[in-house]
């Protein structure tokens, strides 16, 4: 069940405290001011309620492993499936259809102008 | 009289919408072990089918100039219209 991309660590790395708002920005895709003003203003309005819950999350949170991701592009793929598998199937499918457009492309290239046919017999004249 | 309604909705409402929530969380759109291997997997070979193909049509392209890929390899504008079409796609099975 613990699937490895989409479980939610804190992030140390890119922390300031503990890591866990950098780490709920990582999962999210939302950027870490934002999750880091939202959690101020969360404390504003709890009136410091919600401070013992950061620091229960920086314990039981795992921390994130260093080699996740190979580059930010897959981090980023990573945070939109998490975000949404089904869309992220279908932009997967759309790449697919991609490929295969531009592979009937240079295959409909060959077949109509068969340019090394059209070599040789220049070679014979 | 007050802490006749207070408590009971103290000590059984609100545990009640903590665990309607964590259920609803749970129920939504999770995905297994397996699914994130699938799309691990879809992810690097629509990556490294890419790159084939940017080859290919480089190679192509070099071989013969007359060669025009007619839609660029990746290019934005051509990949937008593809995910509209797409997400259209999926609306309509949904």
């Amino acid at each position: 069940m613990t699937s490895e991309r989409t479980t939610l660590y804190r992030d140390k790395q890119n922390g300031k405290l503990m890591g866990v708002c950098a780490g709920i920005a990582d999962y999210t895709g939302v950027n870490a001011l934002w999750v880091r003003l939202g959690a101020l203003m969360l404390v504003g309005m709890t009136s410091g309620g919600v401070i013992p819950f950061y620091f229960l999350a920086g314990l039981l949170l795992n921390k994130k492993p260093a080699h996740l991701y190979v580059d930010a592009q897959e981090q980023k793929y990573w945070q939109r499936v998490r975000q949404s598998p089904a869309r992220t199937a279908r932009e997967i499918r759309a790449r697919f259809r991609d490929v295969d457009r531009r592979l009937a492309e240079v295959e409909t290239y060959y077949v109509t102008s068969n340019p090394r046919l059209s070599a040789e017999i220049e070679r014979l004249r | 009289m007050e802490a006749v309604f207070i408590v009971p909705t103290i000590a059984i409402g609100l545990p009640w919408l903590i665990l309607h929530y964590i259920t609803r969380w749970k129920t939504a759109a999770t995905i297994t072990t397996d699914d994130e291997q699938l799309l691990e997997e879809l992810y690097q070979l629509a990556k490294r089918l890419d790159d084939r193909m940017d080859t290919v049509e480089r190679l192509v392209a070099a071989d013969n100039p007359d060669f025009k890929p007619r839609i660029l390899p990746d290019l934005e504008s051509d990949n937008q219209k593809l995910r509209e079409l797409d997400r259209l796609i999926g609306n309509k099975g949904n």
